[in-house]
Parts: structure tokens; sequence; C-alpha cells
């Protein structure tokens, strides 16, 4: 038995294999992106987005075992986004008054457990991968951490790769960073 | 009669000297003293109206929910007979939380700890191993169920109080009902949760977000100020901000209960639609040009059966859009304008539950009508996620400002430092407003937040 037919790889396309050509400059698109949004340079993250963006962060509810297909709320969500609204967001957040964020936070986005499957479209990749989110802000002497799990799906153009989905799998049901105006 | 000064705390203060009656101050050491948090849990959170959600949360015989009252954890349950009840969330028995589940469904809820098992409206069912009877002798059956909360539905809301004998939801709301009763009483299949609530934590005291909810329209200007730079209320004319000022024009309505209402003028809206001055314009041609957020025109027949004429003309004239209930309520219903010129609603409601006197839990219920057109739901529900709540753009920076304001309050010369409520009506009620309640008319001032710390004042100072 392959492990592709694994449960959680169910809906998915073949998988690119570590290593590969296409495997290596998505990883890299990944890195360059977490690169961008942790300077700040919203704008040059959002040429990276496709204009048919759909992005998304469901909420998180604790229920038992025998439920957990539920836990994944996305009736209401944390952030209900399309292209239009995260070019709103970015304008808004380099402009001179959204103040959650200015001053900004501190973020550090770290990628991994990166794995890329083909779909039915040659130049379309699914992805599922890890983020660790790390957030301060002024004199705070903790982190918010927002681990999460994000199931991407990208679009081949000419000088790399154009986000087109991407739904963030928080891990609290009580979220515990103040907002999220900051992009995970 | 002698003016009740409450308790005093350990440093000598009373509770009486936190609040400066005749200068409209308030000692900012409120927004974080832990003695000052511990006292409002009991005389506060213990005796009066909380609201955990809507009834269209559990709709089915069995469905339950966790909320809290306070700090305290409840079920909210309905029962197989479909009556909704409230009870603690703590076995009689050892204390273990009987339910660690967010929401389900269930007749029996049965302690994971040892068993004890209660119906699902808090009576007890029994316990394991009967022919030992390990529940004792010594309390009947009846005495050993959890402890049951007050419950009143009001436009479908899931309202409980600890205080079981005190004045009636009706009481507590009281003028400020006939307000909101065009909010949550104004269509006849009523309200809908879009989902369950967000939620997330604020390091803030409850306090900087419930005396801001009781209608402080002020801090829009300046803390939202990115909504007139960019944001629905930019204008054409280039005159930045413009449009965001103007919709600080209006009423406000407050009550000795600390309740605000904020009831904005919808003229200009309305000359923007039709072309037409509001004046020429029925009550009925104005709410058909312009319904009632998260309504359509067809949906507005439904006003003319359940709203007074007295209702209906101030729906379509001021109707109240923004504000809060005491203490930690704030609800919203928006007239948003998009960029094509129409106007979309948004319909919120948030409680700001305290978390311990530096820290809150931010719970944030989105609303449709049922009647609303699918379409139009999705509408509301992304535009409602997109500006409030959690990755809300106009909230987040609230949630923002908050915190400073709970560090503030903890210096040694920052605590005795002052929050002031000087800006002050000399209005009064609009010319023609058929309304009831304190209401004032004009730019919006401090008098319905004022209103809000008078009701702390009292709650705090009353005799145990």
């Amino acid at each position: 038995m392959s492990e592709t037919t694994f449960s959680v790889y169910q809906g998915l396309g073949e998988p690119v294999a570590i290593g590969a050509e296409v495997y290596n400059q998505i990883l890299q698109h990944y890195y360059t992106e977490a690169l961008l949004l942790d300077n700040m340079k919203l704008q040059e993250w959002g040429s990276m987005l496709a204009e048919d963006l759909v992005y998304t962060v469901p909420m998180r509810h604790t229920l038992d075992l025998a439920s957990q297909s539920k836990t994944v709320i996305r009736t209401v969500m944390h952030m209900d986004d399309n292209y239009r609204s995260i070019m709103g967001r970015i304008m808004r957040l380099c402009g001179r008054s959204a103040w959650a964020e200015n001053p900004p936070s501190r973020i550090r986005r770290f990628v991994s457990n990166v794995q890329v499957f083909n779909t039915d479209k040659s130049d379309e990749f699914s992805v599922i991968n890890y983020a660790m989110v790390s957030r301060n802000r002024f004199d705070d002497d903790f982190f918010d951490l927002i681990p999460c799990e994000r199931h991407d799906k990208l679009r081949k153009v000419d000088n790399g790769f154009k986000l087109f989905e991407r739904e963030v799998i928080i891990d609290q049901a009580l979220l515990g960073t103040p907002n999220l105006q900051i992009f995970l | 009669m002698t003016q009740k000064t409450g308790r005093r705390l350990a440093d000598g203060t009373a509770i009486s000297d936190l609040v400066d009656l005749e200068m409209r101050e308030v000692k900012l050491r409120t927004l974080s003293d832990r003695e000052i948090y511990d006292i409002e849990q009991e005389k506060i959170f213990g005796k009066i109206w909380l609201l955990l959600g809507h009834e269209s949360e559990i709709p089915n015989k069995g469905d339950f929910m966790q909320r809290h009252m306070g700090e305290d954890s409840v079920i909210v349950s309905r029962d197989r007979k479909g009556e909704v009840h409230v009870m603690l969330n703590v076995c009689p028995h050892r204390g273990m939380k009987i339910t660690t589940h967010e929401s389900g469904n269930t007749n029996v809820h049965t302690c994971i700890y040892h068993g004890w098992a209660f119906k699902s409206d808090g009576d007890f069912l029994g316990s394991p191993v009967a022919d030992q009877c390990m529940h004792g002798k010594m309390r009947g059956k009846e005495e050993l169920g959890l402890t049951k909360a007050r419950v009143t539905l009001y436009g479908g809301l899931v309202w409980a109080t600890w205080n079981i004998n005190g004045p009636s939801l009706e009481e507590f709301l009281g003028d400020t009902k006939w307000y909101y009763d065009m909010l949550y009483c104004r269509s006849k299949k009523g309200l809908e949760v879009a989902g369950p609530p967000q939620r997330f934590i604020i390091r803030a005291n409850w306090k900087t977000a419930g005396e801001q909810s009781a209608a402080d329209g002020y801090h829009t200007l300046t803390l939202h100020r990115w909504l007139g730079e960019m944001g629905n209320y930019s204008s054409d004319e280039g005159t930045q901000g413009s449009e965001l000022a103007k919709e600080m024009l209006g009423a406000e309505v407050s009550s000795p209960h600390g309740h605000a209402l904020r009831c904005i003028d919808l003229a200009r809206k309305i000359v923007k639609l039709t072309g037409k001055d509001p004046s020429e314009l029925s009550v009925e041609e104005k709410l058909r040009a312009l319904p009632p957020p998260g309504m359509t025109s067809e949906m507005v027949d439904d006003l003319f059966e359940t709203m007074t004429p007295e209702q209906l003309e101030v729906m379509a004239w001021m109707p109240p859009q923004v504000g809060g209930m005491f203490p930690n309520i704030i609800f919203e219903f928006l007239y948003l304008p998009q960029p094509d010129g129409t106007v979309v609603g948004s319909l919120a409601l948030h409680t700001y539950v305290p978390k311990g006197p530096d820290k809150l839990e931010f719970t944030n219920w989105i609303f449709v009508e049922r009647d609303t057109p699918p379409e139009l739901k999705e509408q509301m529900i992304q535009q409602s996620v997109q500006l409030l709540g959690t990755s809300g753009m106009v909230e987040s920076d609230d949630s923002d400002t908050w915190p400073h304001m709970t560090l503030s309050a903890k210096g040694a010369q920052g605590r005795n430092s002052t929050l002031k409520y000087q800006a002050i009506y000399e209005t009064g009620k609009p010319e023609g407003w058929p309304g009831p309640g304190i209401v004032n008319e004009g730019f919006t001032k401090d008098d319905t937040q004022w209103h809000w710390w008078k009701y702390w004042y009292e709650l705090m100072t009353a005799e145990d």
C-alpha cells in the first residue's frame, strides 16, 4: 500500500516528490513569501496573489473524538477574504492609520512539512504545509504563537507561482492573539 | 440620606471614591485593579442579566453549548420539552466540568470523573453503582442537580442571571427596550446566527471595551479614521474623513441602567439612493428605499405588523445602529455603503467576557434574518467578518488600544489619573422624537458612557 492512500491525502492528486524541480521551486516560493511578509513588504506579497484568490481562516471547536470531522467551522470564520478584500487590507495596512499594526508586530513565519500534489491542471498544484507564526508587539515579554496547517493552491506563472487558494487551519478554539491584522 | 460608599479596598479607598459624580471622572485604577475586579464579579456579573447567545445556536431538543457568565463556565441547553436552561458547568460532586465540549447534543450530561448524570434541564439523574447509593443519603436528589440560573429569551437572545428573584430582563432594559425591539423583534421569523461566535483573547480589562460600547461615537473619527481615508466612508470630494464626521450626527439614547444606543440620521443615504429630500417621502417610502440592515424592500412588509407607527418613524429617520447593553455587550446594525452606491447590512453582537482584571474574551456573533435571501446573507457574513471581530479591519484597532489603557492603569501615577466624560449634551430630544429614554440630539457626546459608569457605581456601592 502506497502511503498516499492514507485518508489524510484524500482528494489530493499524485504527490510531487520531495526534491523534484517543481517541489524546489514551490519551496523557494514559500521562503520568499515568508521573507516578504516578515519584512512587511505587503504590496510585493500582493503581487504573488492571483485575482481569483480565496483566503480563509476557519474557526476550530473542541468536540469529542467521534466528532473530529466537525471541528473546523466554516460557517462563520476568523478570516473570509478574496483578492479584492486582501488588496484592501494591504492598502489599509500600508496607510497612515491601521493602528492594530502600527507600530507593526515583529513576526516570524517558519514554514515546514511542505507536501506538493499535482492536480487536474498541469500548471496548478495543491500544497499542504505547516506554518509556525510567532508575533511580538511592543514590550511584550511573550510571543503570540499561531501554529497552523495551510491548505494552498498555487498556479505556475511565467516568473514563479501565484496563490489562488489558502485555507489556514489554526490550532486554537479560543484564539490567543488579539486580532488577525496579519497574514498567515 | 447618607451616600453609599460601598466596600473599602485594602489601601482604604472606598469604592465611591473611584467615581467623581460632580466632575464626571473615573479613577483609571478601575481598569486593572484585582480587588475591584473581584467585587465586580460578585456585584455585577453575579447580579445582573448576562447575554449568552441566541436560541438559533441550539435549535434541537438536547442541543447544548458551553458559555461563560463572568469566569463561570455554564451549559446552555435545550431540554426534551424544547425549553432553554442555563446551568453551572460544575459537577456538584467534586467540581469537575460536566462538559468540556464547545457544543453538542445529549439528553444526559454525564460527568467523566465519577459518572454522576444530569438531565438536559440540569436535574440530577443518578450516580453509578446504584445499590451503593454513592451520592449519599444526606442530601436529596433534588438538591444534587446542577446550579441553575434564571433564564429569559428576548428576540431569540438567551439571557441568564444568578439573581433568581431580582428584576426581570424587561425591567433591566427599561425604556431602551423600545429601541432594542426595532433590532431584535422587527421581523416575524426573527434573526438567526450565521454560525458559532468568533472567540479570541484581548489582554485588557473588560471595562475598556464595556464603557466604549456605551455609544462612544467620538473615537471613530480618530481610531477608525482609515474608514474616512480609504474605507467605506472615504469622500469623493477629497475632503478626507468628512463623510465619517457626518456619521457622528444623530441622537443618542441612554438609560439609568447603562444601556446606550446611537441613532444615526439616514437622511444623506436616502438622498443618495432616491435623489429626494427625506421630508418629501413617507415613512414607508423611506423604509422601502433603504430597508433596515439585513432586510430587503419586500421584507419591510413585516415591520408594519411588528412595530408601532412611532417605532417605524424612528427606523426610517434615525435608527439605532450601534450601542451597548450593560455591562459587556455591544450591538451593531450597520448600513455599509458599497463602492457601487448600494448599501449592505452588517449585524453583529459582541460580549466582552471578563477573564481576570487584565484579560477579556471577545465573543462575536454575526446575525442574519432568517428570511434574508441566501445571496445577501453570504454578502453580509463576509462583510461582517472583514470589518468586525477577529480580522475586522475596524475593530482590530480597538483590540490594540484597550490593552494599553489597562497597562496605563497599573502605574503609580497612571492609576490615579482619571477617565473624563465632560463633553455634555445641551440639546435634548430631536423635535418630534416619539421614543422614550434619555435622548439627546446632535454630535456624539459623553453622556451615554457617563450613564454607563453611573450604573457601575450604583451596583458597586449597593448594599450586600
